[in-house]
């Protein structure tokens, strides 16, 4: 109640702040103060309203529907804060905490730069006041009572010295398929215990609590930062809405240009986190799988790339004067880029992808999918309005024509090429809205030709001069980084065994730019550092892909069953499980396997349990990493002889399954049973159903027959006796479907001994990835490459 | 002309034909009723739930693992996928498997478990490139 009391009120004091700022640009000079009153009140009430949150999660207070949805009393400190995201209400609140933030910044960022604030206070607070919308208790409010729609609590998270109490026999339901009990919670429920002077917080005592999956490291740290990038694209708008507001388009692109810098370097972290953390914990073996939620974030990204490097158009075409060249381009790509995220807002939170994705969605009603349409309409309409409102002012004529030689107009070929990219990602992610789906290698097919044309054009754009490079100049200056791709892709080719034309051309294309931007790094390093920023985020990106074609291309990938402490060479390496041990203070067990190369030993350990949560059976990877290649150990299954139907001498066998008596492994292959047979069966006719068997010892493969013969009416089962390894098996009972029984005795009739089943078998898929630390690498060097920018880019913005 | 308009106009135009085609090419529809599943012999996205009834199996000689699913009317289907089970694939609420139904039973090559609404922001991978 406090919680959606507090929220209300926040939600008032930005409107409030928005129509202030909006009358001061307007000319109402007083109101510029109550504007920045209401902004940093509602950041007050907002900032209070979480801490609120997070405070009734850390203790357990799970009257509350949210908090008992995602936690429970078991979790560790670090990841029970980190349940505050661990739902939509949740996340929808810690996009909203983390936009009020930046705002904050923003807010004293432009209220240095002339008559900038305003404006663009005027529409960040604006955007505030939707996300405030969304968390009110008319949507997705995290303060919801648990009572305030009717649900069914597991009677194990109900205080037991308050089962007894009579009147919950009305509130108790038994679920007749599974024979669970559960507790209607509504308010009726919610009534007579407040009656009876029960409290929530004593009557439910524990919380549904979290996905396994969700239960480590990356849930803490991928979600604050993804959606800090979100709450960023926020700003580029807001300052393309206050340059089409003032219909001056000079100033507006040094100042936003370190944010849309910033934007972009802290959301490429973000997903590239996600990344890494599907390669680590969920064990298919990749970061990127083209799923929706993975694509609606890059969307936005890349649009905002984009407008990064028409911006740069921009402002250097300035110094002639005017307005400079993409005027109109970089409002519409900054608007883009914030519409883009409400867009992927919408898909992945809408339930419109339903089965699209591997991510569960909650359907999560009409109003909340309207309210989504609203927020996006809002927004697009408002800034394409403006943009054509003022579309005679943006088309202001320029007197120079780009060249075809020249970094301007490379540097919009590279925004036409990530923009095409980006459509072509949105067209694929949208499918499912239509009822159709599209492959993985839609995506895969169309970005190798795009990712290439990147290479080349980062490339070449270096090597050209603003406005104008000669042809002459150009081969001279290019000879020396194309030497050097040359060598290195042939260096791949010879090396790395790549033999695809494609992926010949996108490595070269890789290398070139690479060999450009180190080039340049190095002479500038000499120089000012400052200005370092791009080269190094180029030559991230330039590993990064590098690494992608390694890893995704060439990865080699095998399943293999691992007896224990039986070697089997598998990819070059000798692997031995060596058996498996609880982790400690988990239900976890780690299986111990040992790798061998040359002299080279260690050791790796993937994780399997059966988590409480679901009752399913949990798989987490081991990852080995060297500099060249990661070996990946994803873990499929174990099983272990039980040693408890195996004594004695009557052995059932599966078809195919083999076990081990006296030394000899026995193997069921299959029934001798042709139509005939079974046609003299039925006819009561004489007939031999045969069971053929392989005994193998001492290396050596014994095919065997034992069969049910019926003569004249008389039934007699066979043996066959194996005279080396003094064993005989006898036919005990056959059953159609696939089974047999066999008495396995020693021929000389000393005692029976224990049958042994082959035992403690692991299975694992094990992988080997080139060059895929180069993934990571290329985009910590490129995030690195942002920072850099970021810092000259502010120092800029005050000129 | 301008040379932007060119250059601009001539990659987009070349990257929206690959987009229309490869688009056309990958399409897959989805597919909620396993009869027309069955009828047609084209790759498609079957959506359904599990038989739990009819417990799942994992062939270790093959790998493949194999369960039946029903659709919302009760037609039947078995399903063979080549690879391991997915992770939680025991408390999916909902199944979508992608491949074609051919030789009297489905080849999946992708599984998507869905699990019970309260795993919301589920992060669940079976297959990925």
């Amino acid at each position: 109640m406090i919680g959606s009391i507090i929220l209300t009120f926040a939600l008032a004091c930005s409107i409030f702040s928005a129509l202030m700022y909006y009358l001061n640009f307007r000319g109402y000079k007083n109101t510029l103060n109550y504007g920045r009153i209401g902004y940093h009140s509602m950041v007050l009430l907002v900032l209070t309203a979480a801490f609120y949150l997070e405070y009734l999660i850390l203790t357990h207070n799970y009257g509350y529907k949210y908090v008992y949805d995602y936690s429970s009393n078991n979790l560790a400190k670090g990841i029970l804060a980190a349940t505050f995201w661990a739902g939509q209400e949740g996340s929808f609140m810690l996009w909203l905490v983390l936009s009020s933030i930046v705002g904050l910044v923003l807010q004293n960022y432009s209220s240095k730069r002339g008559d900038l604030e305003p404006r663009v206070m005027a529409v960040f607070s604006l955007a505030t006041t939707f996300l405030l919308i969304m968390v009110s208790p008319l949507f997705k409010n995290p303060f919801a009572f648990i009572w305030s729609e009717p649900i069914f609590l597991s009677l194990k998270d109900i205080n037991p010295s308050l089962l007894s109490l009579p009147f919950l026999q009305n509130f108790q339901f038994t679920d007749a398929q599974s024979g669970q009990s559960f507790i209607k919670m509504n308010s009726e429920l919610f009534a007579t215990l407040s009656s009876g002077g029960i409290s929530l917080k004593e009557f439910i005592i524990n919380g549904k609590g979290l996905n396994p999956q969700l239960l480590n490291f990356w849930m803490q740290i991928h979600p604050p930062i993804l959606f800090t990038g979100f709450s960023m694209a926020t700003v580029p708008f807001s300052f393309a809405m206050a340059a089409l507001m003032k219909n001056d388009y000079r100033e507006w692109v040094k100042q936003s240009f370190p944010w849309v810098l910033a934007g972009a370097g802290i959301l490429g972290l973000g997903i590239m986190m996600g990344g890494y953390w599907a390669y680590e914990m969920l064990g298919w073996g990749g970061y990127w799988a083209w799923d929706p939620v993975e694509n609606s974030s890059l969307i936005p990204w890349l649009v905002g790339v984009a407008s990064i490097h028409t911006l740069l158009v921009q402002r250097k075409s300035q110094a002639k004067g005017g307005i400079g060249k993409f005027a109109k381009t970089n409002i519409i790509l900054c608007l883009l880029t914030y519409v883009l995220v409400l867009y992927s807002t919408f898909l992945t939170r809408s339930g419109v992808l339903g089965d699209a994705s591997v991510h569960s969605f909650v359907d999560p009603g009409m109003l909340v999918y309207l309210f989504l349409i609203i927020f996006i309409g809002s927004f697009l309409v408002l800034g394409f309005g403006m943009v054509i409102y003022r579309w005679k002012h943006l088309s202001e004529k320029i007197a120079s024509e780009e060249q075809v030689l020249s970094r301007d107009l490379a540097l919009f070929t590279a925004a036409i090429v990530l923009s095409a990219s980006a459509l072509i990602v949105l067209v694929g992610t949208s499918a499912p809205i239509f009822g159709k789906a599209v492959d993985a290698f839609f995506y895969s097919e169309l970005h190798v030709p795009l990712a290439i044309i990147i290479g080349l054009l980062n490339g070449l754009s270096l090597l050209l001069k603003w406005n104008m490079t000669r042809g002459k100049d150009l081969l001279k200056s290019s000879i020396i980084p194309i030497s050097i791709a040359l060598l290195v892709t042939l260096m791949i080719i010879i090396l790395g065994g790549v033999k695809d034309v494609m992926m010949i051309i996108l490595s070269f294309s890789c290398a070139f730019t690479l060999a450009v931007n180190i080039d340049i790094a190095f002479r500038i390093i000499r120089g000012s550092l400052n200005m370092i920023g791009a080269y190094i985020a180029h030559i991230g990106i330039a590993l990064f892909l590098l690494g992608v074609i390694g890893s995704a291309g060439y990865s080699k990938q095998i399943d293999v069953n691992l007896e224990k402490n039986v070697p089997v060479s598998a990819l070059g390496y000798e692997m031995v499980f060596t058996g498996y041990n609880p982790i400690e203070n988990t239900n976890k067990y780690q299986f111990n396997i040992s790798l061998k190369k040359d002299d080279k030993s260690f050791s790796v350990a993937p994780i399997m349990y059966i988590s409480d949560f679901n009752n399913g059976l949990m798989r987490e990877p081991a990852i080995m990493s060297m500099f060249t290649h990661d070996i990946y150990v994803s873990p499929l299954g174990y099983e272990e002889d039980d040693g408890s139907s195996n004594k004695g001498n009557a052995v059932s066998f599966q078809k195919g399954d083999s076990k081990v008596y006296e030394g000899v492994k026995i193997t069921f292959d299959d029934f001798n049973f042709p139509p005939e047979t079974r046609q003299a069966m039925m006819q009561g006719k004489d007939f031999e159903i045969g069971v053929n068997l392989t005994a193998e010892s001492h290396g050596k493969k014994i095919p065997l027959k034992v069969a049910w013969v019926n003569k004249s009416g008389q039934k007699t089962l066979t043996s066959a006796d194996l005279k080396e390894d003094n064993v005989k098996i006898t036919l005990l009972n056959l059953d159609a479907s696939g089974k047999v029984d066999l008495a396995l005795s020693k021929l000389d009739g000393s005692n029976l001994s224990a049958v042994k089943k082959p035992k403690e078998v692991l299975t694992v898929t094990a992988s080997i990835k080139p060059f895929i630390n180069f993934v990571w690498t290329g985009v910590l060097i490129m995030v690195f490459g942002f920072v850099i920018s970021v810092i000259r880019r502010l120092k800029e913005s005050f000129k | 002309m301008k040379n932007k308009y060119i250059f601009g106009g001539i990659i987009i135009t070349i990257f929206l034909a690959i987009m229309v085609y490869l688009f056309t090419q990958s399409n897959i529809q989805y597919e909620s009723n396993f009869q027309n599943v069955m009828s047609k012999d084209k790759v498609c996205k079957a959506t359904g739930s599990w038989v739990k009834s009819k417990n799942y199996e994992f062939d270790k000689v093959n790998r493949t693992f194999s369960f039946f699913m029903k659709d919302e009317t009760g037609n039947e289907m078995k399903v063979v996928y080549y690879g391991s089970i997915p992770n939680n694939f025991e408390s999916a609420k909902s199944v979508v498997v992608t491949g074609e139904y051919k030789d009297g039973y489905f080849h999946a090559r992708d599984i998507l478990t869905k699990c019970p609404s309260k795993y919301q922001d589920e992060k669940v991978k079976s297959s990925g490139l």
